[in-house]
């Protein structure tokens, strides 16, 4: 499904044109027949990984399943407190990064390496901007009311005895989500690093793009469930 | 696709061999490809992303503007149905197409739908357990513990007219937080008590109904806090039977007599045990 903008490989340096790092000098481990083989088993080991990573949120899902079910009072006026215009922003944020990511693999494939670089420079951008969103305009601010989980709820104003819980299970799950946030944008720091450095990534070699790229997708359809669930249902 | 070929013939000819098959045991390599995206459809499946976005926010906006300028509730399972079917659709289209499950082999789907057969287990199966507490006893309906603060709805109002309470923290008095809770009881996980305590104060029950659905489950002994002996009262001391070689009581608290004073006679029994010999 190549088109006409398609076909502009990247000329190569004569400085990394010999190095091992380089896309067309790498090749598959000696265990591997081919390195299709290797890609394969790479990218099923991180589905599995992810899958793993889904039964994480999972517990975080049924968590606030449970509590809803327990504690609707609690549930509906939690998501009030919430104001739907930054979830709905970092939401368009993290769709935006994900295509972004899917952009730097189809470019890694296409050996086009300066939009590969930008496309990941402009995942780590929105990465930093959905942090900063949740830091600026909703930890702080919330904390900063006494909105705080558990114990150190000190929120003058609450209307049921259990909207700490609800801000344990808030914290908890944008805190856990955020995490993964950072850490994708750490590992799509590191594939920056190589492509700039030795452009290690493009038609036959770029199993690390696609993995840092399923890490990033899978954050962005976390927080596709998280949004509503937090902000919109009440 | 014929650019992955042009790499590959270019890559045999730069470096004598081909990287993609460095040991040329899969001399057919060419004949497989890997999908490259067109970016006029990740482009589309963006703008379908947002556009839902945009959708889920408008569903959740024109909800609460029927509510309060009409006064129309919708029920809440309109509410969650509207949200989650549009983030289930949002799902399916990053992993089919950013995620490119659909150009994918196959076993990575299958992997992500064992996981979440899985995931449905967990939250199915904690769903029926959570729903389905008050068919074996009624007194787990509804609200079931205090939460995790220890101080539950019945902790004093901030105001004249009950709408505001105070915040719920935990107040021990000063008091270390497992003698306070043992003191005023917030540690007794047994609901049974609970709704004891719950049936003794509403009005429109007695605690023999109370008894009646306690003994309905646990009729082999009579309950310590059962003051009044509604056991007898009920007429289920006649439950109260013992273990036999034919059949087994389930049984909860202490074995009749078992600190009861008893005179043994060890020098007795001694000489009885020789006489075996």
């Amino acid at each position: 499904m190549s088109t006409m903008t398609d076909t502009n490989p990247t000329d190569v340096p004569q400085s990394i044109l010999k190095s091992p790092k380089h896309w067309r000098n790498r090749i598959a481990g000696h265990h591997w027949r081919s390195g299709d083989e290797e890609f394969d088993a790479a990218k099923l080991g991180m589905w599995l990984f992810l899958t793993t990573e889904v039964l994480l949120f999972a517990g975080i899902f049924c968590g606030y399943a449970v509590f809803r079910m327990m504690y609707p009072e609690a549930w509906a006026n939690g998501s009030h407190y919430l104001d739907w215009r930054f979830g709905a922003a970092n939401t368009a944020v993290l769709l935006l990064s994900s295509w972004t990511a899917a952009n730097a693999v189809r470019c890694a494939q296409l050996d086009k390496q300066f939009w590969l670089r930008v496309n990941i420079i402009v995942t780590i951008a929105c990465a930093a901007l959905f942090i900063f969103i949740k830091l600026k305009f909703e930890y702080m601010v919330k904390l900063g009311q006494g909105k705080a989980p558990g114990t150190f709820f000190s929120y003058p104003h609450a209307h049921d005895a259990h909207e700490p819980l609800w801000w344990s299970l808030y914290y908890i799950g944008t805190g856990i989500h955020a995490l993964h946030v950072v850490i994708g944008a750490a590992l799509f720091g590191v594939v920056l690093y190589y492509a700039k450095r030795y452009q290690a990534y493009g038609p036959t070699q770029y199993t690390l793009v696609e993995n840092a790229a399923l890490y990033w997708h899978l954050v962005d359809l976390v927080w596709i469930f998280l949004f509503p669930l937090l902000y919109l249902i009440h | 696709m014929d650019y992955t070929e042009h790499t590959k013939a270019e890559n045999v000819a730069q470096l004598g061999w081909d990287p993609e098959d460095p040991h040329g045991i899969n001399p057919h390599h060419g004949e497989h490809h890997h999908f490259i995206a067109d970016w006029r459809m990740q482009v589309g499946v963006l703008a379908i992303l947002l556009f839902f976005t945009f959708l889920t926010v408008a569903f959740f906006r024109v909800e609460v503007w029927a509510e309060v300028a009409f006064g129309i509730h919708l029920p809440g399972w309109v509410n969650i149905a509207g949200a989650m079917s549009i983030a289930t659709i949002k799902g399916i289209l990053v992993a089919a197409f950013f995620m490119q499950l659909k150009y994918d082999k196959v076993l990575n789907t299958f992997v992500l739908l064992f996981c979440l057969l899985c995931v449905g287990l967990f939250l199915g199966f904690s769903m029926i357990d959570l729903g389905s507490r008050h068919l074996v006893n009624p007194m787990a309906a509804g609200e079931i513990s205090t939460g995790g603060t220890g101080v539950g709805l019945n902790s004093a109002p901030a105001d004249e007219d009950f709408s505001v309470r105070m915040s719920p923290k935990v107040n021990t008095q000063g008091m270390g937080i497992i003698y306070e809770a043992r003191l005023t009881g917030t540690d007794n996980k047994d609901h049974h008590y609970w709704g004891l305590e719950k049936f003794r104060n509403d009005p429109n029950h007695s605690e023999a109904e109370f008894w009646e659905i306690h003994y309905g489950d646990h009729a082999t002994h009579r309950d310590p806090m059962d003051e009044h002996d509604y056991f007898t009262q009920l007429g289920f001391g006649h439950h109260a039977e013992e273990s036999d070689a034919n059949k087994s009581r389930g049984r909860t608290g202490m074995t009749p007599g078992i600190f009861s004073d008893v005179a043994v006679d060890d020098h007795g029994a001694h000489d009885s045990h020789d006489d075996g010999h």
